[in-house]
C-alpha cells in the first residue's frame, strides 16, 4: 500500500491542538494514511489529547493546557513509521432520489445523460473519506476522471438534511440544513446524525458507501 | 420546581456550560462560553454553581426570579438593576422571590454571564447544556432564549472549580502563524502584524469579521486548498479579502486560508472587543503562547 511511506507534517494549530497532515492536496494514499493514524490513535490514546478528529487529509488532534509539544511530536513520528493494515470497514447502502436541481446541469457538463450520470456516479462503491463541516456531514470518494466536475460560483442557501451533493470528484451527504456551492443531485433518506444517539453519526472515516438509485 | 422567567432577551442570548467536547469528529465544534475566563470568573463567584450559565449579548437581559437565588454577574461591564435598584456588576446577588434583574448596556463588552446557584434544568445533548446556534442544537430548545420563556431549576451545583491565572487585559492580541502563513508572502505577512485592524459591526458566535483598512489580502491570487480541520481562533481570509476570526460556533473544517490563530489566553479578550476597535495582532511562539 502507498500509505505506508506517507510521512507526516506535524504543524500546531494554535496552541491547544496539533494537526498531523499527510499532504497539502486530496489524494487517496493521504487520506487513507489519516484515517489510519486516526484509528490508531483511539485505539491507543495518548497522554494530554483529547480529541482525535480525521479529517481529508489530517488528523486534528485537541491538547490539554500545558500538553509538552515536543514529546508528543516524538510519540506522534514513532506511530507514524508503522506499517498499516487496511482499516475495517463497515458497508452502507445509501439509497438516493436523483432529483436535485443540478443534476442535469453536471450531466451536460460531463457530456452525459441523466442516466448515464446515475449509471456512473453509483456505478463503484466510495468510501467515506471525512465527516465534518456541519454535523454529519461527510464527504465520499472518489469518482473516476470522468466524473469531475468544479464547486458552483454561487453559494446556495439552506439545503436540507438528507440533500446529496456533488462536486470536485465527490458525493457529499448533508446531515443537517446547511449553505453550500456544491451541485445538488439528490436527496436520500439516510440519516447521518442523529443527537440523541450515542455515536451521534453512523458513518466513520474509512467505511465504504454504495449508492443506489431509490425506486 | 423553581424557575426563572426571562422578560426580555438580547438578540443570541444562549445557555453555555463549559462546552461540548469529543465532537469533532462527529463535525460538532465545541461551542461554550464566548469569553471563557469571564464564564469561570462569575461562577467562581458562588459556592456551588450549576454547569450551565446565560450568556447574553450587548443589549443585555431582564429576568424575574420565582424563587429566592443566589446569581453572579461577570464579563464586560454592563448596567445592572434589582427591582430598578442600581447594583454593582460583577458580584453575586442573593435574589428574593419575585425580585426583577434588568442587566443593560454598559461600557464595555460584548458578553456577560449570569451564574446560577442551581442548575438549569435543560438535558444535556452530547454530554453538554451549551446551545450551538450555527447547528440549533442543545441549550433551550436548541435556540436563543427570548422574553416568556421560563427556565425550570434543578438541584445546586457543585464546588466551583478552580480558576487560574488571567491573562493580560490590554496591548496586541497574540497569534501563532497559522496553517496556511506560508501561503501568504513576506509583504503581506509584515503587513498583517505592522496594520490595526478594526472589529466590523459583523460578529456572533460562528466569526467576526474584521476590517482590512490597508487592504493587505485584496486582489491576493485565490486559492483553492484541501479543506481542513478548524480551530477557534483561526484568522480566515475569504475570497475577496475580508479576514473573519473563527469563533466557539466553527464549522470543523473549511477550505479558506488561514494567516495566523489567536492564542486562547487571548481569545476571550478578543471576543469582548467591540465594533470599531482596532486590534493589533503581535506573532509569538508556542512556547510563549503555552
Amino acid at each position: 500500500m502507498s500509505h505506508r511511506h506517507l510521512k507526516p507534517t506535524l504543524l500546531p494549530l494554535g496552541d491547544q491542538a496539533l494537526l498531523i497532515r499527510y499532504g497539502d492536496s486530496l489524494s487517496d494514499s493521504a487520506n487513507l494514511a489519516a484515517v489510519a493514524m486516526a484509528r490508531r490513535l483511539e485505539a491507543r490514546p495518548l497522554a494530554g489529547v483529547s480529541e482525535v478528529a480525521p479529517g481529508l487529509v489530517s488528523v486534528l488532534l485537541t491538547l490539554s493546557p500545558g500538553t509538552d509539544f515536543s514529546r508528543l511530536r516524538g510519540e506522534l513520528m514513532m506511530m507514524a513509521d508503522h506499517d498499516e493494515e487496511a482499516p475495517t470497514s463497515t458497508e452502507w447502502p445509501v439509497p438516493i432520489v436523483f432529483d436535485g436541481e443540478d443534476l442535469g446541469n453536471v450531466a451536460a457538463q460531463l457530456h452525459l445523460s441523466e442516466q448515464e450520470f446515475i449509471a456512473r456516479h453509483n456505478g463503484v462503491p466510495l468510501r467515506v473519506l471525512a465527516t465534518g463541516f456541519a454535523p454529519g456531514f461527510v464527504y465520499c470518494g472518489f469518482h473516476g476522471d470522468d466524473l469531475v466536475v468544479p464547486r458552483r460560483d454561487a453559494v446556495r442557501p439552506l439545503v436540507p438534511a438528507g440533500t446529496v451533493l456533488f462536486a470536485a470528484g465527490q458525493t457529499a451527504i448533508a446531515a443537517t440544513p446547511i449553505r453550500t456551492g456544491w451541485h445538488v443531485i439528490g436527496r436520500t433518506a439516510f440519516h447521518n446524525f442523529d443527537p440523541a444517539a450515542d455515536p451521534p453519526t453512523r458513518l466513520r472515516a474509512g467505511d465504504r458507501v454504495l449508492f443506489s438509485a431509490a425506486s | 420546581m423553581t424557575s426563572i422567567s426571562i422578560l426580555r432577551a438580547g438578540p443570541l442570548t444562549t445557555l453555555q456550560d463549559a462546552g461540548r467536547f469529543g465532537m469533532l469528529k462527529h463535525g460538532i465544534s465545541s461551542s461554550g462560553p464566548m469569553d471563557r475566563g469571564a464564564f469561570a470568573a462569575a461562577g467562581a463567584l458562588l459556592a456551588c454553581p450549576g454547569s450551565t450559565g446565560i450568556e447574553f449579548t450587548r443589549a443585555g437581559l431582564s429576568f424575574r426570579a420565582e424563587d429566592a437565588l443566589r446569581v453572579a454577574t461577570g464579563g464586560g461591564h454592563f448596567q445592572l438593576a434589582v427591582n430598578g435598584e442600581a447594583r454593582a456588576w460583577g458580584f453575586e446577588l442573593q435574589l428574593r422571590r419575585g425580585d426583577v434583574v434588568d442587566i443593560t448596556p454598559g461600557v464595555a463588552g460584548n458578553y456577560g454571564y449570569l451564574r446560577l446557584e442551581r442548575e438549569i434544568d435543560v438535558p444535556l445533548l452530547l454530554g453538554s447544556r451549551s446551545t450551538n446556534v450555527a447547528v440549533g442544537l442543545g441549550g433551550f430548545k436548541g435556540r436563543a432564549l427570548r422574553a416568556g420563556d421560563q427556565l425550570a431549576l434543578a438541584e445546586a451545583g457543585s464546588a466551583a472549580a478552580a480558576f487560574g491565572p488571567t491573562a493580560p487585559s490590554d496591548g496586541p492580541i497574540r497569534v501563532l502563524w497559522g496553517l496556511h502563513a506560508d501561503l501568504f508572502d513576506a509583504t503581506a505577512r509584515q503587513a498583517f502584524v505592522n496594520s490595526p485592524f478594526p472589529i466590523s459591526p459583523s460578529l456572533d458566535r460562528m466569526g467576526v469579521r474584521l476590517v482590512d483598512a490597508a487592504r493587505i489580502f485584496l486582489g491576493q491570487r485565490r486559492l483553492t486548498l484541501v479543506s481542513d480541520a478548524i480551530v477557534p481562533g483561526d484568522i480566515q481570509i475569504l475570497g475577496d479579502g475580508t479576514p473573519i476570526v473563527l469563533m466557539r460556533d466553527h464549522q470543523p473544517i473549511g477550505g479558506y486560508p488561514r494567516i495566523a490563530t489567536i492564542v486562547s489566553a487571548d481569545l476571550d479578550r478578543f471576543a469582548q472587543l467591540r465594533p470599531g476597535a482596532e486590534v493589533h495582532f503581535r506573532p509569538v511562539t508556542l512556547e510563549h503562547a503555552q
